[in-house]
């Protein structure tokens, strides 16, 4: 066997090895994260509601578990910070019976506008190292609104002060007269 | 003599009424309190400036804003009755002028009445000046009734039990920096709560600190009603704090008052 064919056999049989373990692990999870949604369009100070289910397809009840909601921009520059969007990001979602499923819901409060995704991970509560399942990413399309009338804050911003600014020169003014 | 306990009362009002005329006079005309109230709109102008029209804030919903503007409103108004109070003994007595208001025929429970009165119409001026604020930033979503309703009520409780805490810290208070400083201190620690992270918040015992602390029930009251739109009895074990604190202190002034009021800077002894 040529050195190139020797590596190429290993290569492969590394592969064939890497998948096993992978679908090993997969079989010991064996939970799903299905999220419906694939588009949210929102305005800004808007809330939405983020739902995910997470199906046990094994034939043994799930260890507990933990999911975990994600936000973050798509686009660069945008600085998003998750606590913002939803104060209760991580549940604890305990075990799942075989062949049941668990629905949670996230309340997302629109901060920034942009493109903004949304994503769920679930992950053995024990803390072993396998890879978190993951749902689909949901965009968030928040658009950007006014929601106060700025018109005629001015005015009123100046006026009252002004008003009691002239009271109390006023009175000053009066005073000193006396 | 039942002609005398008759007139006792009567007296008790009139006393009470003459030490609140002068205290008003001097605090309003005298300008203290329009300079303090030009201060406060200035204030309230630019937060409700910054909520209208700041890109970065235009996200608050007009409910939210009204919120913020109004707990500003409720807060700055009894920190403006707290330290008018915090003066009103400890001040007279640095300026040499305790003896002759003790003097006066009156008792000092209508003293400390009056110049509480006094202290008490810096919340009641800021009240009014936040009217304007709250109309505008609440027009359109049907909630200036309610914000003022709410804001007048919790505002008052709280100013009351400030500026009663105030009183009590005057009469006892060595000088006026004393009493000024220790006021300012116990102010800030009962809005620390507010700056806690939101997580320290939660769990039973950061809930027990926000109940127990009169100014942060009250104001989350505020916020129940106006951001929610709860209605007033849904939320209203978090007015328990505010409505013992209020009476209870009124009580405590005018128990300390009467008693301890002394021309001398060690007035417990």
């Amino acid at each position: 066997m040529s050195p190139r064919r020797a590596g190429a056999c290993f290569a492969a049989a590394a592969a064939v090895a890497l998948a096993l373990v992978g679908a090993a692990s997969a079989a010991a999870d064996d939970v799903s994260v299905i999220v419906h949604q694939s588009r949210i369009d929102t305005r800004l100070g808007e809330n939405i509601v983020f739902r995910a289910e997470f199906a046990n397809h094994g034939s043994t009840a799930t260890g507990a578990l933990i999911a975990h909601l994600n936000v973050l921009s798509l686009r660069q520059g945008v600085e998003v910070d998750p606590e913002d969007w939803s104060t209760h990001r991580t549940r604890y979602l305990g075990t799942i019976a075989p062949g049941a499923t668990r629905t949670i819901t996230w309340k997302v409060h629109a901060i920034n506008k942009g493109r903004i995704a949304l994503y769920v991970a679930v992950l053995p509560q024990a803390g072993d190292n396998r890879p978190p399942a993951i749902g689909r990413t949901v965009q968030l399309v928040v658009a950007g609104r006014d929601t106060l009338n700025a018109g005629g804050i001015l005015p009123l911003a100046l006026g009252v002060p002004a008003l009691l600014g002239l009271i109390t020169g006023g009175m000053q003014f009066a005073r000193r007269r006396r | 003599m039942e002609a005398a306990v008759q007139a006792l009362p009567k007296r008790r009002t009139q006393g009470w009424a003459v030490v609140a005329e002068q205290e008003l006079r001097d605090l309003w005309l005298g300008g203290r309190g329009l300079l303090l109230g030009l201060g406060f709109s200035v204030l309230l102008s630019i937060i409700a400036y910054l909520t209208a029209t700041n890109q970065a804030l235009n996200f608050l919903e007009q409910r939210e804003s009204v919120n913020v503007t109004l707990q500003v409103a409720i807060a700055v108004g009894s920190l403006l009755a707290l330290l008018a109070a915090a003066d009103a003994i400890s001040g007279e007595r640095e300026r040499s002028t305790l003896e002759s208001l003790l003097l006066a025929p009156v008792s000092r429970l209508d003293l400390t009445g009056g110049k509480l009165a006094a202290a008490l119409s810096l919340w009641l001026a800021a009240f009014v000046i936040t009217i304007p604020y709250v109309w505008f930033l609440g027009r359109g979503v049907d909630l200036v009734g309610d914000a003022l309703l709410v804001g007048f009520f919790v505002g008052t409780l709280l100013a009351v039990f400030l500026a009663s805490l105030g009183i009590v810290i005057s009469v006892f208070a060595s000088s006026n920096r004393v009493s000024l400083s220790l006021s300012l201190f116990l102010l800030l620690a009962v809005f620390t709560p507010t700056q806690l992270p939101s997580s320290a918040q939660k769990g039973w015992a950061g809930e027990f600190l926000l109940r127990v602390n009169p100014l942060t029930a009250g104001e989350h009251y505020v916020g129940k009603i106006i951001v929610n739109g709860h209605s007033w009895s849904e939320d209203a074990s978090w007015l328990i704090s505010p409505i013992v604190a209020a009476p209870t202190f009124l009580a405590l002034a005018g128990f300390v008052g009467a008693r301890y009021i002394r021309l001398g800077r060690r007035a417990a002894e």
